[in-house]
This record gives C-alpha cells, structure tokens and sequence, in this order.
C-alpha cells in the first residue's frame, strides 16, 4: 500500500491525499473509525500559535506586492554598494531579510529578483553568476526569524509528542548564527569573484539620508517583530498580529501603495498557500498519531539504533537523507511528515531538538536549488525565462558553498546552541 | 444557455463567493487579533472569546485557502515521474489523479460529516455557549467542495468542452 502511494505521490496526486490516504489507510487497517481523521483535522482549531501562519504569509505578500522590495534595495545599497561585489552582497543580505518575514515560498525571487537582476547585470556581472546568485538568495533567510518554517518546525516538534519541549523564541535564537555563516561563506563568495573589479559606487551621504527617509515606514518593523519576540514582549502569534496590522495600514492606508481593490486578489493568493500548508499540516497531525500508534518511530528507532553507531556518523546519514529528500519534497510537507520520525531518533543520539531544527532546514534550503525538482530552480527559470539546464549550470558553486555550510552547522553544535 | 457556459457561471460564481469569504474572514482576524493585543495592553483585561474564536478562524482559513488551491488544482505536489511521461500517456495518468484525490476527498468529508453529527448529538459547545458544530461544519462542506472541484477536473481533461478549449 504504502509502496503504491509513494508511487502515486510521485506522479504528481497532491501530497494531502497522499497523506490522508495513508493515514486512513493505516487506521482503517487497525480497526480504528475514520472518523478520527476529522478529529485530527480538527486540532488545527486547537494550536494557538498557527494564527501567526496566515498572518505573517499575507504580510509578506503585502510587502512583496507594494514598494517595499525597491525600498530595502535601495537602502542596503546605500550602505554596502561602495566595495567590489557589494552589489552581489546586498542581494545576499536583502533575500535573506525578505524571507524571513516572506517564508521562502518563492516570492522573494519574484518580487526581489526582478529588480537585482537588473541592477546587477548593469554592474557587470556575469550571467550566470547573477542568475545563480539571486537563484540561490530565493531561499537563504530561512533560518531566520520569524520564517514560517522555523515556526512550522517548532509546532510540528512540540506536536510529536514526549517530554520535549521546543521554545520558538530559542529556535528563533538556533537560527542566527547559522543564517549568518551562509551569508558570510556566500557573500566571500561574491566578493572573491569581483575582486579588482570596478566599485559599486560611494557612500554618500545625501543617499544615505534619502534612502533612510524613503524607507521610514518600514524600518521599524523587523525591530518591532525581532525585539518583541527576542524579549519575550510578544508571543509569536501576537508578533504576527502586529505585522499584519502595521503593514496594512502602511502599504495600503498610509503609502497608498495597494489600493482597495487589490487587497481581496493579494488576500486570496496569500490564502491558497496558507490553505495548502494547513491542509497539509492537519493530515499529517493523523498520519503521525496513527504512526505513534503503531509505534513506528519506536521501530525506526530501534532500527536506527543497531544500525547506526555513533553519533557523527548518524548526523552524517541524516545530511544525506535530509539532501534527498529535500531534493524531492517541498520543505513544508517533508518537516511535517518526517521530524515527528526522526526527532525521537536524533534525542538517542544526544542531538539537541534545536540543532535537529536548524539542521532539517538549512538541508531543506539546498533542497530549493537541487537538481532536477528544486523548486527556486524552476521559478528562476520561469522568471527570467532561461532553460532549467542553465540554471542547474549556474547554481552549483552556490550549491557547494552553502553545501560547506550546512556540513558546519551540522558538526559544530556550538553555531546552533551558544547562548544554552 | 449551453451546459459549457452554465458551467462556466456556476464556476465564476463559486469563486467570488470564496474569494469575499475568504477576504472577509482574514480581515476580521487580522483586526480581532491586532484589537486584543491593544486591549491587553492599553485597556486591561481580555476577551477569553477572542482567542478561541481566533482558532476556530484559522480551522475556516485553511479550508477556505484549500478550497481555492483546489480550483486551480494548486496543492502542492511532486510531479516528477509526470514530466517524463510521453504525451500520449498524460491525460490518462492525470484521469486517475484527479479521481484518487477526488475519492479522498469525498471520504474526507464523509467522516468529517459523521463528526459534526456526533458534536451535534453530543451537544459540543464552543464560545461559551453556541454549538459546536457550526462552526465544524467548514470541514465537511470544504472537503466537499474540493472532492467536486477534482471531479470537475476529471471531467475537463477527459472531455474539455468547447468553451474550455483555449
């Protein structure tokens, strides 16, 4: 059966039947009423924290839509656009704060990436760097707060069961270091492959001032989310409730910038992806109830367990399976459907429930650049119109360098879990 | 009027009715959400309703946002093997895709109806006070709606009418 659905799931049936199948499946074959399914379901009315997904995603959506992504350009640029390969760093540094409030669902490419590759091309960059590069930048920001899948990832390991207790502020806190070390390995990157090329320009003043200025409405906000959750001010729900509000009545009200009518449209597309991730998330909170069960993970587990020995060399399976199935599953339904598997598992081993985190997801980042499914690969290349091959051409140094990265998360705990 | 365009108006129609409910309900919560953060701070005192009627809205949203994603057949899946396949073959593996998950579906919001029945008959409260299954009756009437839609799919792809031919 299961055999089967894996088969289905790969010729493309949506990946909530796929899943709701399986879980009816498995309880029907336990003599259990399907009825519980709708009880499942039903949770979703039950986790307080899920009201920050459709508020934070339909703030991103505000933001892509409006002025916003011009704005911050501008203002990173007047800041670093003055050494050789500043303007290849200020892409790296504006993506990754993009999606961290957009939630790398691809809109940073598309709202972003329409005025880098511009802007980078008139500097002179190569080609195939630059599509490589803002290819890449579509999901580098994930393990920033407040993303929606560090959020998914802390909802999901609390749901999974035990003693284990994952706060989002600490999650939020794991993510830092980590995100900045691939900034900083890709950002070398850039500036290494510029280097002796002509500069960006100067910091000058009067741009300094007017990018300021232009951007006054939207400075506040990462200070206002970051420092609410940071200091405990804000429960992350109520962080998103306060975006949501803030952006609003700045784009819509105070800016002007989307105006009445195209809210419902900005709404709705916002919803299809809350929607398809909620959905996703509800059946997958029965499939692992009916997995715990018929104690699979406890089977994995024992598996794993006399198969694997040692911990490095279990974190080292783990980067390989989580490369492959990042490289197949979107990062949305793989953290539901396999940390409730591999948390207990990875606890055996010594591995800190934060660590697991960061590690899933900056394995699941590379996953949106892998051949031949990533999903930014195939937006890139729907965006500025280039066959896919080009693109996996493109992106491979970038692939290596945050490959490295990962490596390094994965092996120095430390990056994940300084301030314990 | 031909069944083509009768189709096409009762699909027109489906749609804005989502797309209202849809903006309706997210700027309701966006407002309740943002007002109770101003009352817990500014005012004093809560309103215990609020966060429970603000999880019930994001059960609505969901099923709503999936009711739409469905319509444009937008849920997220992996099409790997689909884009190997010759042409020829195509439109039959898509037949028994739609029909998988339209089968899904409708089982979906079969046992979400039986479910709402039990809340009825049980007499499950929520708010301090209404009925429960008011507000569980999303679940069944959304599976529904997207067990018709895939269906709806099913039938273009086997036989697209004329209106349908782009």
């Amino acid at each position: 059966m299961s055999a089967l659905l894996a088969i289905v799931a790969l010729f493309g049936a949506p990946l909530f039947a796929i899943i709701a199948a399986g879980a009816m499946w498995g309880f029907h074959s336990s003599g259990i009423d399907l009825t519980v399914m709708a009880i499942e379901l039903y949770r979703l009315a039950e986790m307080p924290v899920l009201l920050a997904i459709p508020l934070f995603t339909f703030s991103g959506y505000l933001l892509g839509e409006s002025g916003a992504p011009g704005r911050l350009m501008r203002l990173s640029r007047a800041f670093l656009g003055w050494f050789p390969g500043g303007l290849g760093v200020v892409a790296l540094i504006a993506c990754a704060f993009f999606t961290a409030f957009t939630g790398a669902s691809g809109i940073t490419i598309i709202a972003l990436g329409a005025i880098l590759y511009p802007a980078l091309e008139q500097a002179g960059y190569e080609k195939n760097f630059n599509l490589g590069l803002i290819t890449t930048s579509g999901s580098l920001g994930l393990l920033f707060a407040p993303s929606l899948p560090l959020i998914l990832y802390g909802i999901v390991a609390q749901q999974a069961g035990g003693d284990i207790d994952v706060k989002l502020d600490e999650l939020f806190l794991a993510g830092a270091l980590p995100g900045i070390l691939m900034l900083v390995l890709l950002g070398g990157y850039v500036v290494y492959k510029r280097r002796g090329k002509q500069l960006g320009g100067k910091i000058t003043f009067a741009e300094v001032k007017s990018s300021l200025r232009e951007s006054i409405w939207e400075l506040p906000l990462p200070f206002v989310v970051l420092g609410g959750i940071y200091s405990g001010y804000f429960a992350v729900s109520e962080a998103a409730a306060v975006t949501a509000c803030y952006v609003l009545l700045v784009e819509v009200f105070i800016l002007r910038e989307i105006s009445l009518r195209k809210l419902p449209v900005i709404m709705r597309s916002s919803m299809v992806l809350v929607g398809g991730i909620l959905l996703i998330l509800g059946v997958s909170l029965a499939s692992t109830s009916y997995m715990i069960d018929a104690e699979i993970p406890a089977k994995l587990f024992n598996y794993v367990q006399t198969h694997v020995e040692g911990r490095l060399t279990f974190l080292l399976l783990l980067n390989i399976f989580l490369l492959l199935l990042g490289a197949i599953l979107d990062i949305f339904s793989a953290l539901v459907l396999v940390v409730p598997l591999i948390l207990p598992v990875a606890l055996s081993y010594g591995i800190d429930p934060l660590h697991l985190g960061i590690i899933f997801l900056a394995n699941m980042q590379i996953g949106y650049i892998t051949p031949p499914v990533g999903l930014n690969l195939f937006i890139a290349s729907y965006r500025f119109d280039e066959p896919v091959l080009t693109l996996y051409k493109s992106t491979w140094p970038f692939f290596l360098l945050l490959l490295a990265s990962v490596l390094i998360i994965t092996y120095v705990p430390y990056l994940s879990l300084w301030f314990r | 009027m031909s069944i083509g365009s009768l189709l096409q108006r009762l699909d027109f129609l489906g749609r804005r009715i989502e797309d209202v409910f849809l903006a309706t309900l997210l700027t309701l919560m966006i407002l309740l959400a943002g007002w109770q953060i101003v009352q817990r701070n500014f005012v004093g005192g809560g309103m215990i309703w609020a966060d429970e009627l603000l999880r019930l809205m994001v059960l609505w949203l969901g099923l709503l946002g999936a009711m739409a994603a469905s319509r444009d057949n937008r849920h997220v899946a992996i099409d790997l093997l689909l884009r190997f396949l010759p042409k020829k073959v195509k439109p039959s593996v898509q037949i028994m895709l739609h029909l998988f998950t339209a089968i899904v579906c409708g089982m979906l919001a079969f046992y979400s109806f039986k479910f709402v029945k039990m809340e009825h008959e049980y007499l499950t409260e929520v708010l301090t006070g209404l009925p429960a299954w008011w507000f569980e009756l999303i679940m069944p009437i959304g599976f529904g709606m997207m067990s018709l839609r895939y269906l709806g799919h099913l039938r273009r792809t086997i036989y697209p009418l004329p209106e349908e031919v782009a």
